[in-house]
């Protein structure tokens, strides 16, 4: 009985929304660190992402294998993220928002330009050690397969990760302290602004797992193919709370999934309208987010 | 009609419209010496500064921001190739003012839960709009033509236009002169109402608004529907744009509206200048001659313009200026005018004082 | 211990501070009075670097902290409790403890012991979120977690404000305890003249961004005209 269910259309739908949704979710974790830290809504987060991934994939084509080209694109996002606040984004605290929105998203042209300019538009694709071939159980597919399960298994260590960090860790109190207070932070010695370019570090890498997820997948990864994702995980960030980690990550997973459906009864063209759609009832209904602690905050 | 005086300008209407009229007469005039590629090209950047002017508009006028430029240009596109297609007949002004109400509409519906929300709110949303909007044409195919856009020849030169022209490509030459003079024209017309739209009363509104919100609702100014206002106008102008870039292309399709097109209308916005006219005019200048100035680029530096490089210099350009300006001058270009002429005259003061004495 | 001399402090056209020398030494209560406006908290930014001054020297011992930065002053050993506490309430008092310990080497597990020995009722709430807490017990936690550290100079911004009469009185004599005890140096600024001229040593009257008046704290408690002028203090 439990197999037939597990195979039924609508566990397709949640599978396949899901799998999309871990990507969403840790699109969205990445917006949420950087937004709580610096209140930057980084549009380029996609972009830089996806640059770094492609690095890692051409140690790939060096003959590396797969995880020495995870750890490269982490390697790599970090020193991204880090360098990105150090040169864009630190001269324009104190400015009006707009200038880094500007900034930033003229940084997501550059990178797609340039990264196009090198490794042309065309989908790439990282070869797994994992299979991508689905479960079947009496002849009827289940849409799972070991690489969706790592997936799952990679983005819920990801974000567990960042949790015990965050939580449970000296590092964590002080990138905490510096998003919360600031001045008070630095009046007692935590330098506020190395803070500032670990958190974007931090964020780098976790977008980077989701463009390298996205990568693996069997539909691969062009240059401009984070712009809808980062869209996506901009929608689940405010949809959870901008300035809640664990309501990203569960916007996320909606977000996939409601998307998932509408692509399966409506159209594939449409998923977008449907995003876009949640996007406008959530802000009119709750603005801060579901899961965000601070009531009656001005979005 | 106490609306209508809102958005109008009290005094020196006069001045501004000689001062409109001045700009589109000088460049009515240079495109008859430019040769049709170039004149085809100007049409495309007075287009691209109406879309440019409104989006100035709101950021620099309301302080609010929009990556959804781009959607509402392209729904002012679709208006225009829809209603094209089936009333083909209809005079040209009509099309502008469908084009113009639908975008303006759209703007509203946008508007409305956007307006409580601040700078990167709204962006984002704005851009998952703009985002939404080309997979939307592509999936009504009956109305819209789907992947392959609608094709409609509504831009006719009228026969005394083409009596002008005399030779070997008496015709191509009318075409391409026509196209840009019609765009020119209905840019005039869109810069002369924005004009007045900065010296009236909403304009005035839109600044204390930008500048201090709470000071704004304190002498009594509508916040939310003042904001709706700047979005609407600011929609309307891009849907305007939209219809004028279409109709000198005689095709509209999807993969026309890109998410680096909004990216383009921020960075010709930021280099002209905020919230400026003379910001707008410029911005639409370099549009309209960027591939000259990208492949003259090219062949400085020697990189061949049809490879992969070649190719995306004109977006790795645009991202670069977008930062560089925003961080380095963000008055941009007209700002710099300003500061210029401002430099020179106290300089001048200074040697008169110092002269004097 | 802290040495702050002809120190001129601007805020765009307002002159904050106008050419004003302050000395405080190890194991006496300086404490700074004036009205609201006179200049007070700009002198303790001044010191911890929060603020550039137009002109002026600020020296921790011999050594000129001018151009130090607020993290390093922190550092050095000069814990600065802010006016409003400081305490960041989305956080637990232990967390907001945990994080004073960063600015030296003391080892957190101790240093948390210690200040929970000193005040109790910080242990039995360490698990709480600060935005529970009362005005008097933020205080608290605001003193224990500059005091983890084992800071040499306490720079103390209106830490009465708010606060009881009878609990104002009890912070007073902890803080003059403290600095007999471990030989602090105490910067504390008070618009309560009269509690802290109590405890104080030395004292600095400020007024409009001037030193109107310094010296011993008896001298200037008991001068009339300051008394009446500037310290709200009348029979």
């Amino acid at each position: 009985m439990m197999s037939t269910f597990l195979a039924s259309p609508i566990m397709h739908n949640i599978f396949a929304g899901l799998a999309q949704g871990v990507i969403y979710s840790l699109v969205a974790l990445s917006l949420v660190i950087i937004w709580q830290s610096t209140h930057v809504l980084n549009f380029a987060q996609g972009a830089m992402a996806m640059f770094a991934s492609y690095i890692g994939m051409t140690e790939i084509d060096r003959g590396l294998n797969y995880w020495f080209c995870l750890v490269v694109s982490l390697a790599v996002g970090f020193l991204f993220g880090g360098l990105t606040e150090r040169i864009l984004i630190r001269p324009l605290y104190g400015k009006p928002e707009i200038n880094a929105i500007v900034v930033t998203v003229g940084f997501l042209g550059v990178i797609e330009a340039v990264a196009q300019a090198i490794w042309t538009s065309t989908t790439r694709n990282i070869a797994t050690p994992l299979s991508q071939i689905y479960f079947h159980d009496q002849g009827r597919v289940v849409l799972l397969s070991p690489f969706v399960l790592f997936q799952f298994g990679l983005a819920l260590g990801i974000m567990a990760l960042v949790a015990v960090l965050f939580r449970f860790t000296n590092l964590g109190l002080k990138l905490r302290a510096s998003a919360l207070a600031p001045e008070v932070a630095r009046l007692l010695g935590v330098r506020v602004n190395r803070m500032l370019t670990i958190g974007w570090m931090l964020s780098a890498g976790v977008g980077v797992v989701a463009a390298v997820i996205v990568a693996s997948g069997s539909f691969g990864l062009y240059p401009s193919d984070m712009d809808g994702i980062l869209i996506a995980g901009f929608i689940a960030a405010v949809v959870g709370g901008l300035d809640s980690p664990v309501g990203a990550v569960i916007g996320g997973l909606l977000i996939g999934i409601a998307e998932q459906f509408v692509l399966a009864y409506w159209s594939a063209d449409l998923a977008s309208l449907g995003g876009l759609i949640i996007l406008v009832v959530a802000l009119m209904i709750r603005p801060q987010g579901i899961f965000a602690k601070s009531v009656g905050r001005r979005v | 009609m106490k609306w209508f005086r809102s958005i109008v300008a009290q005094e020196r209407t006069t001045a501004r419209l000689t001062g409109v009229l001045a700009v589109t007469i000088l460049t009515l005039a240079i495109t008859f010496v430019l040769p049709p590629v170039a004149d085809s090209q100007l049409a495309g950047g007075a287009a691209i500064s109406i879309v440019i002017l409104g989006l100035s508009w709101l950021v620099g006028w309301s302080g609010q921001i929009s990556l959804g430029n781009s959607g509402f240009m392209a729904v002012g596109a679709y208006a225009t190739g829809i209603w094209a297609v089936h009333h083909g007949s209809t005079p040209l002004i009509f099309t502008f003012f469908l084009a113009t109400v639908i975008g303006a509409i759209s703007g509203l519906i946008i508007a409305i839960p956007s307006t409580r929300l601040s700078g990167p709110y709204l962006a984002g949303m704005t851009l998952a709009f703009s985002a939404a909007i080309s997979p939307i044409a592509q999936n009504y195919t009956s109305v819209t033509g789907g992947e392959g856009g609608l094709f409609f020849n509504t831009l006719t030169t009228p026969h005394w236009f083409l009596g002008l022209f005399s030779g070997q490509n008496a015709t191509i030459n009318a075409n391409a002169q026509w196209t840009a003079d019609l765009a020119v024209v209905v840019a005039g017309v869109a810069f002369f109402f924005m004009a007045n739209l900065f010296h009236s009363h909403t304009g005035r509104a839109m600044r204390l608004v930008r500048d201090n919100d709470v000071a704004a609702e304190l002498v009594g100014i509508n916040l939310p529907r003042t904001r709706t206002v700047a979005f609407v106008v600011s929609a309307a102008f891009a849907g305007l744009g939209g219809s004028v870039y279409v109709l000198i292309n005689a095709t509209v399709n999807p993969s026309a509206f890109p998410l680096t097109l909004s990216i383009t209308l921020l960075t010709l916005m930021v280099l002209g200048g905020i919230g400026t006219l003379s910001g707008a005019v410029i911005g639409g200048i370099i549009y309209a001659f960027s591939t000259n100035l990208i492949s003259h680029l090219n062949s400085l530096t020697g990189i061949n313009p049809t490879s992969n490089l070649g190719a995306n210099m004109q977006g790795i350009i645009f991202g670069v200026l977008l930062i560089l300006t925003m961080l380095f001058a963000p008055h941009g270009i007209a700002g710099l005018g300003r500061r210029l002429r401002f430099f020179v005259k106290s300089v001048r003061r200074v040697a008169s004082v110092s002269t004097g004495e | 211990m802290i040495r702050v001399e002809n120190l001129t402090v601007n805020y765009g056209a307002i002159r904050a501070l106008d050419d004003v020398s302050v000395q405080a030494n190890p194991g006496r209560v300086t404490a700074i009075l004036g009205a609201n406006g006179a200049g007070k908290s700009t002198l303790l930014r001044t010191i911890s670097g929060l603020v550039a001054p137009k002109s002026g020297r600020v020296f921790f011992g011999d050594r000129s902290i001018l151009s130090t930065s607020t993290e390093n002053i922190a550092r050095l050993g000069v814990a600065h409790v802010p006016e409003g506490r400081g305490v960041i309430y989305e956080l637990t008092v232990e967390e907001n403890l945990r994080l004073g310990a960063f600015a030296s080497k003391v080892d957190i597990r101790e240093g948390l012991e210690k200040q929970y020995t000193q005040f109790p009722v910080l242990g039995e709430r360490r698990k709480k979120y600060c935005a529970t807490l009362s005005g008097g017990e933020r205080q608290m936690l605001a003193m224990a977690r500059a005091l983890i550290s084992n800071p040499r100079v306490l720079l103390l911004d209106e830490p009465s404000l708010g606060l009881a009469p009878l609990v104002t009185s009890e912070l007073m004599n902890l803080i003059l305890e403290l600095c007999h005890a471990s030989d602090l140096t105490v910067l504390l600024v008070e618009q309560n003249a009269k509690s802290a001229l109590r405890i104080a040593h030395d004292a600095v009257v400020l007024h409009l961004g001037t030193v109107v008046a310094s010296g011993e704290a008896d001298v200037i408690a008991n001068d009339k005209n300051l008394r009446h002028y500037y310290l709200g203090l009348v029979q």
